[in-house]
């Protein structure tokens, strides 16, 4: 059997036994649905169910790669796009460890020019052997990378709530299945947002378009009460002159001579920051574009890094919730916004419990899967459980073993 | 509180308009009947006063609600049955500013919350300083948004407001502001009735008259039209790049084509070039890529002709290389190549 065709065959199964568990989204006659199919490779879109009982009839027959239902909600979901009738979408986040700068994929993601062929390790921008910007990427999702997702999540669902004021009730946070979360709004107040009011909310998220100069000028570091930028800047701006250091400094393209000569002062700023404002402004001591350095430095780390077309995309299709990433063989899996720090993605995610698989592999990255740790196989034949083998398979990563 | 009869001079939006004609006991069809001739010339009024003013504006009068309240309704109706897209806007725009300008003199906070519930806005006055500020109103961030979005200075963009709890802060200019874009889209929304079969004959003439007298206006107020050739040293930074990148076989985001094609469609290149453009791409697909350009350019699908997006959302998505002098005096791409065409024909 090839590995297609085994994959295939694991998540039918799985459908068979759990398809019960597949969440129909809110209203959802009036979503559009499409599937990803094994074997032709095709997605299959414009589809739509009466009922949650239809869906998982349709999702235990088709065994679908991957499956995806809209966030908008239409009048006629199996229309055409034009002729749809958009009545209003849920409110929708991705935040993908691919959009995350982390060391750790020089290590684990590889890359492959679709120009020259030539290959290496990490994210580049250009091929270095011919200036190509095409490329096949093979990604791996790891800890690290999971990791920092959660902690760009965390930012995006404290903005949501303490700003944006939506209930822990209306936040639904879920790992994606493979290298990321997903957040889902679906209050019925967000609904009717067109794109342009999204572009603004996104804009809000990513600290895009910010100005300092319209902050009050009395808002100090230290007496800034509410939230919103303002006071996430002035307290940044503060906590990040205080524990920063010389090399920090330089590390973003200051002359050393002047980052002593800063730090030298600090306390005396410090105080002043805290004392009146603006804050931003202290004549002689430190520089307009020094502080703009400052407030770039807290955009970044303050900011959540969400895929900014996902929630602009009012008619954008995403993973349906309890169901099968073809990409790893995981589940995508919702849990409570509070419970995000303990939640362990490759714990809560696994599918496949039972039975063993065996399988040729040539050369694999370490992995996760429960409290297994997995990987350094080279050249040789292994006997694994199923999660780990249905994960490299379908990472590609491995060869069935008859 | 009730709308007092004042108010509803000032407002007249707030209510519904086939009610206050119906309320009125004026018959649509029998408009030309001399008892109805102070309301009908009154409304001819508004819409002119709107086409002959900069920025467009209606004035009011104070204590003629008898005339006043009722006139709105019938310049909506006059108004529609012009047949004229700018005469509607300019019309509709014209109310807002008015409406604008009465309600940031209001004293009285009430009033304009009055005012907003119509819009089911959810609003408030806050009673305590937010943010080291006072604030006259807190509304829901979605009412604030759908309304500021239109907005391109800083001081708009919810990146740069007080925001806690789902509730903006904002002060009485602003919410008068917001407020004069929810009524200019009311009334935009309810000059698309058709009403031209319901009018007698002799309104249609001055109806027809009107759309006439301004009829050489009607045709400039069209967008200024780009040149027939395409003039490439008149390309936006964005543009430049996305081009060179095409032209290359370089990787470009799924947005940065679609800006590239629209821009290109919007500056007369034909489709054609704009295929054999993409060419270089390693995954060039002929079929395809006629397919999308086609469709951007309305000739297939929901035939309608895509504008390119402007800086705010190439911002958004990280696709703008950083503005030169120009941009920062524009909004769009297509925009900065209309200036840009101009002074390098001088």
């Amino acid at each position: 059997m090839d590995s297609q065709a085994f994959i295939r065959q694991k998540f039918a199964e799985f459908y068979e036994e759990n398809a019960d568990k597949i969440e129909a989204p809110p209203l959802i006659k009036q979503r559009e649905f499409g599937f990803m199919v094994f074997q032709e490779n095709i997605m299959v879109r414009h589809k739509s169910f009466l009922n949650a009982e239809a869906l998982r009839t349709y999702m235990k027959e088709a065994a679908p790669a991957h499956a995806y239902h809209s966030t908008a909600y239409y009048e006629l979901p199996e229309e055409r796009m034009e002729n749809k009738g958009w009545l209003g979408a849920d409110l929708y986040f991705d935040i993908d460890a691919d959009h995350i700068a982390t060391k750790c994929k020089e290590t684990h993601d590889q890359w492959t020019c679709k120009d020259c062929g030539f290959g290496g390790k990490g994210q580049p921008d250009v091929c270095p052997a011919c200036g190509g910007r095409r490329f096949d990427q093979k990604t791996w999702p790891c800890d690290e990378c999971l990791g920092a997702a959660k902690r760009e999540t965390i930012k995006l669902v404290e903005m949501l709530t303490a700003e944006f004021g939506f209930t822990e009730n209306e936040v639904e946070v879920s790992f994606s299945g493979h290298r990321g979360y997903h957040v889902h709004v679906a209050a019925e107040t967000a609904r009717e947002m067109d794109a342009g009011a999204r572009k603004e909310l996104v804009d809000y998220i990513t600290g895009t378009g910010l100005n300092v100069a319209l902050f009050s000028p009395e808002a100090t570091p230290l007496t800034s009460d509410s939230v919103s930028w303002q006071s996430r800047i002035a307290k940044g701006a503060y906590e990040f002159l205080r524990t920063t250091t010389t090399k920090d400094l330089i590390g973003l393209g200051m002359k050393e001579k002047r980052a002593t000569n800063l730090l030298s002062k600090k306390q005396l700023i410090l105080e002043s920051w805290k004392k009146r404002g603006p804050w931003w402004q202290i004549e002689g001591i430190i520089k307009k574009e020094e502080v703009n350095m400052f407030i770039n430095q807290v955009i970044e780390q303050q900011s959540a890094k969400i895929d900014t077309m996902v929630t602009t995309d009012i008619h954008r299709l995403i993973r349906l919730l309890n169901s099968l990433h073809g990409k790893t063989g995981w589940l995508k899996v919702a849990f409570p916004a509070s419970t995000i720090d303990a939640f362990d993605p490759l714990k809560s995610a696994v599918a496949f419990k039972r039975g063993e698989v065996k399988l040729y592999v040539e050369k694999t990255h370490r992995f996760r899967i429960g409290d297994e740790w997995y990987g350094g196989y080279e050249n040789r034949e292994v006997e694994l459980p199923t999660a780990a083998a249905v994960f490299l398979l379908c990472k590609d990563a491995a060869k069935l073993v008859d | 509180m009730a709308l007092t009869i004042t108010d509803q001079a000032k407002y007249p939006f707030v209510i519904d308009a086939a009610d206050e004609v119906k309320r009125q006991d004026i018959d649509i069809s029998n408009l030309d009947n001399p008892s109805f001739k102070p309301i009908v010339d009154r409304a001819f009024d508004r819409i002119e006063e709107a086409l002959n003013s900069n920025p467009p504006q209606v004035s009011y009068h104070p204590q003629e609600e008898a005339i006043e309240t009722p006139s709105f309704p019938i310049a909506i109706i006059i108004a529609a049955a012009s047949n004229s897209d700018y005469i509607k806007r300019r019309y509709a725009l014209a109310e807002a500013i008015r409406a604008f300008g009465l309600l940031q003199q209001e004293e009285d906070r009430e009033k304009i919350i009055k005012v907003a519930k119509i819009f089911n806005w959810k609003i408030r006055t806050p009673t305590i300083p937010v943010g080291h500020r006072r604030f006259d109103f807190a509304l829901f961030f979605v009412d604030y948004l759908r309304n500021a979005e239109v907005f391109h200075e800083d001081e708009w963009k919810l990146v740069n407001k007080i925001l806690a709890k789902g509730e903006v802060y904002v002060n009485k200019h602003e919410a008068a502001r917001l407020l004069q874009e929810e009524i200019r889209r009311r009334i935009e929304k309810r000059l698309t009735a058709n009403v031209r079969s319901m009018l007698p004959e002799a309104i249609l003439q001055r109806v027809d008259g009107l759309s006439q007298k301004y009829a050489s206006r009607i045709e400039r107020a069209r967008l200024s039209m780009f040149p027939k050739e395409v003039v490439n040293e008149a390309f936006p930074p964005c543009i430049h790049l996305f081009y060179g990148s095409a032209k290359t076989g370089t990787h470009i985001s799924h947005l940065g084509r679609f800006t590239l094609t629209s821009f290109l469609i919007n500056v007369n290149m034909k489709p054609e070039e704009i295929v054999n453009l993409f060419r270089a791409s390693a995954d060039f697909n002929e079929r395809m890529t006629r397919y999308q350009v086609e469709h951007i350019a309305g000739d297939r699908g929901s035939r309608t002709k895509y504008r390119s997006p402007t800086c705010d959302t190439l911002k958004t998505h990280a696709l703008c290389p950083g503005p030169d002098e120009l941009c920062k005096k524009i909004r769009s791409p297509l925009r900065y190549y209309s200036q840009k065409t101009r002074t390098l024909k001088k």
